[in-house]
Order: C-alpha cells, then sequence, then structure tokens
C-alpha cells in the first residue's frame, strides 16, 4: 500500500462525505433504537429503591448522619450501601456467585475507588464520597450500574 | 448545502483533522464497558455515518440501507459481550454492517426476480444532480471519477475508504474475491479512478 493509494483513499472518503452523507436524521434514530432495544437485559440498572434521605430520621435506626442507599438489580440481587463520613460499607444480597465481584464507588467528579466482597457479601471503602456518586458492580463481562445520587 | 456543514464538521476549525471516528468509536465503548451509561451514544453517533457508507457502497437505497444499519445496531445490543477486544468495535459494526448490506441485497434479488438485471446494475436513488452541484472541483472530479469504475471497483473502494484496518480475509469472503486478489485489486482500481482524473480533465 503506497502513501498516495492511502491518501487518494482518503480523498474518496471525504468525497463520499459530501455526495452521499447519511440523512440528518439518521444518528438519532439509531440512538433511540439503541435505546428502545432494552440495553437493560444485558447492561443492568441498579435501580435505586429506598434512599435514607426520603425517610423521616426517626425510621434510621438511630444512625446518626449516615446515608443509606438501597438499589435493586432487574435479575433480583440487591446492593445496600451506608456512607458515613469517608466510610462506605455495604453488602451484595441475594447474589448466588461472589466470586470475582467487584464494587466501585465513583463521584462525578471523576474519583474511584473499587473493592472485592468478603464470602457474604460485605464491602467497605475508605472514600471521600461527596457530591453526586453512583455504584457499579462488575461481575465477568456482566456490568451494573446507578444513576448518580447526590449525597 | 447540508452536505458542506457535514464536511466541516468532519475538519476542526483549524482545519486539522478531528479525531477519526473508529478512534471516537473506540473510546466510546471502552467508556461504555467501564460503566458510562450515556457512552453508548457517543459509540452510535461516531459510528452510524460510517455504517451508513459502507452499506451504501452496496448499492441499497436510502430506505434499506437505514433498515441494514438498524438491524446492525440492534445485533450490536444482542451481541456486543461476544466482542472480546474493545479496540475491535469499529471494525466488528463495519463488518457486521457489511454481512447485512449482502444478505439484503440477496434477498431483494430473491424477492424480486423479474427486476434482477436492473436491480445488479444500477445504484438506485444514488446522487442528485443538486448534490454534484454543490461539490467543490476536487469533489466533482473525485466524483466524476468514480462514476467510470464498474460496480465492483466502486464497492471495494468505497468499503476500505470507510474500513478502520481494512481486515481483507473478511472482506474477500463478502466480496466474493480471493484473499490474494484484494490488494492487488485495489490498486487496479485507484489506478483506474487516477486515469479516470487525468483523461477526465475538467469532469
Amino acid at each position: 500500500m503506497t502513501t498516495g493509494d492511502n491518501r487518494l483513499l482518503d480523498d474518496l472518503r471525504d468525497m463520499w462525505r459530501l455526495v452521499d452523507p447519511p440523512p440528518p436524521g439518521l444518528t438519532a434514530t439509531m440512538i433511540a433504537t439503541v435505546a428502545a432495544a432494552d440495553l437493560d437485559d444485558e447492561w443492568e440498572l441498579l435501580v435505586l429503591v429506598r434512599d435514607s434521605a426520603d425517610e423521616p430520621a426517626a425510621q434510621v435506626r438511630g444512625l446518626g448522619t449516615a446515608r443509606m442507599l438501597y438499589f435493586n438489580a432487574a435479575e433480583g440481587w440487591s446492593l445496600e450501601a451506608e456512607i458515613d463520613g469517608d466510610q462506605v460499607r455495604g453488602q451484595l444480597l441475594d447474589l448466588d456467585d461472589l466470586s470475582g465481584v467487584e464494587v466501585t464507588l465513583e463521584t462525578a467528579a471523576g474519583e474511584s475507588w473499587t473493592t472485592g466482597l468478603d464470602e457474604v457479601g460485605f464491602f467497605s471503602i475508605q472514600a471521600e464520597a461527596t457530591g453526586s456518586i453512583r455504584f457499579t458492580v462488575r461481575r465477568g463481562q456482566a456490568v451494573a450500574s446507578s444513576r448518580w445520587v447526590e449525597i | 448545502m447540508g452536505t458542506m456543514v457535514t464536511m466541516s464538521e468532519h475538519r476542526g476549525a483549524g482545519g486539522q483533522l478531528e479525531e477519526s471516528p473508529w478512534d471516537k468509536a473506540r473510546g466510546a465503548f471502552v467508556a461504555w464497558r467501564a460503566g458510562d451509561a450515556t457512552a453508548v451514544d457517543d459509540l452510535v453517533s461516531a459510528m452510524t455515518p460510517v455504517l451508513w457508507h459502507v452499506v451504501r457502497a452496496y448499492g441499497h437505497d436510502r430506505e434499506s440501507a437505514e433498515d441494514v444499519i438498524q438491524a446492525t445496531w440492534l445485533g450490536f445490543v444482542r451481541l456486543h459481550q461476544t466482542i472480546e477486544d474493545p479496540q475491535a468495535v469499529a471494525s466488528w459494526l463495519i463488518t457486521s454492517a457489511r454481512r447485512g448490506a449482502a444478505a439484503h441485497a440477496r434477498t431483494a434479488r430473491r424477492a424480486a426476480p423479474v427486476e434482477d438485471e436492473t436491480l445488479a446494475s444500477v445504484l438506485p436513488d444514488e446522487v442528485s444532480a443538486e448534490t454534484v452541484a454543490v461539490l467543490d472541483d476536487e469533489a466533482s472530479r473525485l466524483w466524476g471519477a468514480v462514476t467510470t469504475l464498474d460496480e465492483r471497483c466502486r464497492k471495494l473502494l468505497r468499503v476500505i475508504a470507510f474500513m478502520d484496518r481494512p481486515d481483507y480475509h473478511s472482506l474477500s469472503q463478502d466480496l466474493d474475491m480471493p484473499v490474494g486478489s484484494i490488494g492487488p485489486t485495489r490498486a487496479r482500481c485507484l489506478a483506474k479512478v487516477r486515469t479516470a482524473l487525468t483523461t477526465g480533465g475538467e469532469r
């Protein structure tokens, strides 16, 4: 392959982009197609089902400043997390195989912390979890993320 | 006019080349796998125009091309976990679109046997006169040269031009050519373009 051939191919590519561009709405249609194709089947979402910030303080069982978050995955397992200052503790429940599972805590500011689980599914992370945070659970190829939660 | 906008989006404001769609696709796919759920939109935005050109190279009209591209993305949703190397996501999508385009062409021929010859010889809905009229000199000379090529050359060059790293092995299967002949065929097709550019002159 010569440089001249490559340059001519580049020119041809630019020409085709001009001569026969995709219809204006094509990309938007395809984004909608992918979104509607229920990516959640494979790309699971951790859905926030309970948040101590939404509950009367008295029900938080004397946890004081701690923030409790409960997420459900569509597959049936769940993640509980307690955020207390720079300590984030939690547990994955109803997950059959805990081996190789990793939990990642991220802040919208770009910091992230990843840890494994102990034999009963507990994890503990020392992290400055402030601002917007989210959890991601990886099990081999399967990944489930929560939406961002304001702390 | 819209076509000119497409061009200026491709080049940066200072005339430099922006990150290629294939590189954007890799970055977006890696980010998506790392947990950024919105990155899949960037992947679709980067690759849909590329898939358009690959599919249109097979001579599909605009509607069929959209169908093939949509099927490609639905296949991606179903099978993305089988893409072992995230760096290969663009090639994976292009290969899938090429297969879809080739299969769609076969089905169309079967469905309309009477029009077989017409379908094989015409690039339907190709390019309007208005579009050609707004092309700059360079593009219109190139377009003129490309129209002198046979269908096989036109298809091969357009597909290769939009491939990330040309994979001659899978191309040979899809275009029904021996692997060893793709490089030489490509060179021959490009030589024909050059000849047409010099002899065709102003066209």
